[in-house]
């Protein structure tokens, strides 16, 4: 397996790691985090369109992952456990900020990110607020299925293993999610 | 179609590689680093102080009840915790008013927090319901039970920290 760094992992050292972090190395889990961090990353910004929101839901993924890991049965599964896991808490945190938004918007103190910002990265960062707002449009379903569509290697088969449903399903999800946003999006299409 | 479709593959492509480039990789990973650091401590402390996280759990179970009782559940009549009763909690917190409901499954103790209002969440984790009136089970390991909100309601534990509201130990 190559990872988004470029580095090759051979999927029995990773079993070996996941062992040995079941059985409570911290060393082996710091392995682990190192391996995977970037496609957790990945996932995350894909989902959220933010990478400092993404970096928090990564952050608390892997506590959950690290305080869960002794009852991943399959040791050979640990990508699509973790994943799974990353993209959990990432749609908890969006959720969460936008409910957060909305109350700010409706006690009146809200202010439009781009007017309110005196500095910006151009179009850069004007795309990165539309995507982030546009991934809130989205179903949970939806934009796990795209933020998981971003690792470009993970099949049909195993996006829908992570997300625990059919491979039609995933299909469905993406096919919708891309039609929204293809809506939401327009203008910088 | 396909061709608007591609772009949109593109666009969100073009942003998540654009921001992942910028990332700090060692700086996230001495986060995620300290973030494990905490965990450990959490564990080490329930490990240290058993009897006082026992107690706990203990006050942590009387209150599910009270809140339960107060609330008024209508499966008030399935809360049945004797000493050692494993059981199935369903903690369901919607918009302006919350729920608890407590089953005993007799096989089984898991807890399901359920955060409702359109938006569910569910944690579980194992529990074992301690009856302060009966004798604490020294060989029995207490396991973390956290329920997060997505707002807090007591303390901000910092930026983007405000899931870990509150926290129960069982």
């Amino acid at each position: 397996m190559v990872l988004d760094s470029g580095q090759k992992v051979n999927s029995t050292d990773v079993e070996r790691l996941v062992k040995a972090g079941r059985g409570g190395s911290r060393e082996a889990f710091n392995e682990l985090v190192r391996l995977y961090q970037r496609r957790a990353m990945r996932v995350a910004v894909g989902m959220l369109g933010n990478v400092d929101d993404a970096a928090e839901a990564v952050q608390a993924g892997f506590v959950r992952a690290y305080l869960g890991i002794g009852k991943l049965k399959k040791p050979e599964q640990f990508e699509a456990w973790l994943l799974r896991i990353i993209a959990n808490t990432a749609i908890s945190q969006q959720r969460a900020a936008k409910r957060r938004t909305e109350k700010i918007k409706i006690a009146g103190y809200y202010k439009d990110k781009k007017a309110g910002s005196p500095v910006r990265n151009g179009i850069a960062d004007e795309l990165k607020d539309a995507i982030q707002r546009a991934m809130l449009k989205l179903s949970k379903k939806e934009a796990k299925a795209i933020g998981l569509f971003g690792l470009k290697d993970l099949s049909h088969r195993e996006v829908a293993e992570i997300m625990g449903c059919s491979v039609e399903a995933v299909r469905w999800y993406v096919f919708r999610a891309r039609r929204k946003l293809r809506v939401l999006l327009k203008e910088y299409l | 179609m396909k061709d608007k479709e591609e772009k949109v593959d593109l666009l969100l492509e073009q942003n998540a590689s654009g921001q992942l480039a910028k990332v700090d990789w060692d700086g996230l990973n001495a986060a995620i680093s300290a973030r494990l650091d905490e965990a450990d401590r959490s564990k080490t402390a329930v490990r240290r102080y058993p009897t006082v996280f026992k107690v706990a759990a203990g006050i942590a179970a009387a209150a599910v009840v009270l809140i339960a009782v107060i609330i008024g559940t209508d499966k008030q009549a399935d809360v049945q915790l004797d000493s050692g009763r494993r059981a199935v909690v369903n903690f369901i917190d919607g918009k302006g008013s919350a729920s608890i409901e407590i089953k005993d499954t007799g096989v089984e103790s898991r807890v399901v927090v359920d955060i409702g209002g359109g938006e569910r969440k569910m944690a579980m984790c194992d529990i074992e319901i301690i009856d302060l009136n009966g004798e604490l089970k020294r060989d029995k390991q207490a396991a973390w039970i956290i329920i997060s909100r997505p707002e807090p309601m007591f303390a901000d534990n910092g930026v983007s920290r405000d899931m870990s509201d509150m926290i129960c130990l069982f």
